[in-house]
């Protein structure tokens, strides 16, 4: 583990004194390096489960493909970045980068966490560098509000779990995750036994989101900056997906009554924001609901609490977190040469930008799921457990694959084909630098379809 | 819409952009509606004294000085360089040699070597004629039961 915290801290150093000129270049570079040595972690050496093991922080199966994904993330963040941020002086660009490195430690920190309590501060602490970068590096006046409504919404949603921990320090001595997963399930019988259910999960079902609570994510994915969404997207939404499987272990078993609401409002977000989508006029916005329809769909199968359904939603957090940044990515692309979100606004851009369509074409194509992609697979083991816990589910779940494979083909069709919008005369052409985004983002994807037991997690 | 493409693409790869080199032009609707606000549609103000109505925005980096602009840094050197080091970490580094790397892990849990298995004992029961598998893990007229009724 220190193979990968040294470097990220060391990251802080190189950011403020090197020169302006090889600044994006060292951090690249250095950023990747952490990224291979991240791979590191996949060597699962013990079959207990925790390996790299110290008294504060340790990797299981669960927590290993997350890490990976976090440290893999932070190259992509800097050469998203590394175009819109070079025209503002040279100390804000070190402080923007400085910011999305400490969230990469914070990150790290928090997914590496064996105690529930460090999990906790760390999952709290990744609000500051996100509320920073959404609120000083947000493009529009709408920054402000959406940053509000991203604190306190995790805010109000964390302060009730921060009580339950302490509740369960006293009455359990511990808080390891390596212990707790054999204490014996409390009974849970009173009305503040349920209240005490609800506060720990509650923290993790606003960061999911779960629909119901969701309004902070369509703002603050939309105002943030290109870095700010691909993380929030890709990794701080998988926070709360983490943060559930372990505390929903220790919860049964009242967690088969008491999950009851949260399952059917996740199973009709799922429909509820995947029609959103397709009304959408905002690209960003349509990407953001995007996400909480994924998550709508992992957050049910995390609750039902099945070996399959864990797998089915690791797998799903992964793959949708590459697919997702990958698209904010490409929103990105268009923002930076029109400096606009509209969806009518950039139509026909195959006809300029051929290669790019390519690779919306590869990303939309994760977004709706596509069979072999991993997406598909985690979907449809989802699918498959929520069948088996209740028949009715596969209502819901068939209808919102169907309507997330129309918003995917419909965000395509819009900016892809069609006549070319005639307000578009000049398009700068697209850049290496973009282009080596995207293969960075979809190449793992497809490579993970060849090696899904990174991400099975370990109850399959 | 040939007329449209031809008028895009010269714009891009011609030489002369008008005055200001690398210069990109967006035209200005005359009113950009409901649509142009709530997104975020930021155009620049326009030129008013610009009597053909486009909107200049500077684009300084990629212009006919640095025609291979690789989107990493104003200067030409730097550029390629930065592209160099973000190819070789990103793709030979870490998917190749990292690629390489996790593709030769080891057989986590045993699950690979569990289905080999199972395959291999298939492939033996069958050969053999015998069941491949069978409910009861141990043979049942082999079991000794205590005789009932002498619960004490």
């Amino acid at each position: 583990m220190l193979k990968i915290l040294i470097p990220t801290l060391m990251l802080f150093p190189t950011t403020w004194i090197t020169t302006p000129k090889w600044l994006w270049t060292t951090m690249t570079a250095q950023a990747l390096a952490i990224a291979t040595a991240s791979l590191t972690l996949l060597n699962w050496d013990s079959e207990t489960g925790w390996t790299s093991t110290n008294p504060y922080l340790g990797t299981d199966p669960l927590s290993t493909p997350l890490l990976v994904l976090t440290c893999w993330l932070l190259p992509l963040m800097i050469l998203a970045s590394q175009n819109h941020i070079s025209p503002e002086p040279i100390n804000r660009q070190r402080t923007y980068i400085t910011l999305l490195v400490s969230l990469q430690l914070f990150l790290i920190m928090a997914f590496g966490a064996t105690e529930i309590i460090l999990f906790y501060i760390m999952f709290e602490t990744t609000l500051i560098p996100t509320l920073i970068i959404i609120t000083r590096w947000g493009n529009q006046t709408e920054r402000l509000n959406a940053g509000t409504y991203f604190l306190f919404y995790t805010l109000a949603g964390s302060l009730p779990l921060l009580v339950a921990l302490l509740i369960l320090q006293k009455e359990m001595g511990s808080l390891s995750m390596l212990i707790i997963q054999y204490m014996q399930p409390a009974p849970l019988c009173t009305w503040a036994d349920k209240i005490w259910w609800a506060a720990c999960l509650i923290a993790f079902l606003v960061k999911m989101p779960l629909y119901g609570v969701h309004l902070w994510l369509p703002k603050a994915h939309v105002e943030a900056p290109v870095a700010g969404s691909m993380v929030l997207a890709a990794v701080l939404l998988k926070l709360g997906g983490y943060g559930m499987m372990r505390m929903i272990i220790m919860l049964e078993p009242a967690s088969k009554n008491l999950a009851y609401p949260f399952i059917i409002l996740a199973l009709w977000g799922i429909i509820m924001t995947g029609s959103i989508c397709l009304r959408q006029t905002d690209l960003k916005s349509l990407i953001a609901y995007s996400s909480v329809s994924h998550m709508g769909l992992v957050v049910a199968g995390i609750l039902i609490q099945t070996p399959w359904s864990f797998t089915g939603a690791i797998i799903l957090m992964i793959a949708h977190g590459l697919a997702s940044s990958a698209l904010f990515c490409l929103a990105n692309t268009n923002y930076e040469r029109l400096h606009s979100r509209t969806l009518l606004l950039a139509r026909g851009m195959q006809a300029i930008l051929p290669l790019m369509a390519a690779w919306w074409f590869i990303a939309n194509l994760a977004n709706l799921a596509l069979p072999p992609l991993p997406n598909l697979m985690g979907e449809l083991i989802i699918i498959t457990s929520m069948f088996n816990w209740s028949s009715w589910t596969i209502i819901l779940t068939g209808t919102g694959t169907l309507i997330t494979a129309s918003y995917s083909l419909y965000m395509y069709l819009m900016t892809q084909r069609g006549p070319v919008t005639t307000l578009i005369t000049a398009i700068e052409p697209s850049h290496t630098r973009e282009h080596l985004l995207m293969a960075l983002h979809l190449i793992p994807i497809i490579m993970l379809t060849l090696k899904p037991e990174l991400m099975w997690g370990w109850c399959f | 819409m040939a007329a449209r493409l031809v008028r895009i693409f010269p714009a891009c790869s011609r030489v002369q952009l008008g005055s200001m080199p690398g210069a990109r032009f967006l035209s200005q609707t005359p009113s950009p509606g409901a649509a142009g606000s709530p997104a975020g549609c930021v155009l620049s103000p326009a030129d008013r004294n610009d009597s053909h109505g486009h909107v200049e925005v500077s684009c300084p980096f990629f212009s006919p000085q640095n025609r291979d602009f690789h989107g990493f840094h104003k200067e030409p050197q730097v550029d390629v360089w930065n592209m160099k080091v973000a190819f070789f970490f990103g793709i030979s580094v870490a998917l190749v040699i990292g690629g390489t790397f996790v593709h030769y892990l080891p057989d986590h849990g045993m699950r690979q070597w569990a289905r080999q298995e199972a395959e291999r004992l298939i492939k033996e029961r069958e050969a053999k004629g015998i069941t491949v598998l069978d409910c009861n893990y141990y043979d049942p007229s082999k079991i000794i039961l205590p005789p009932a009724g002498d619960e004490e």
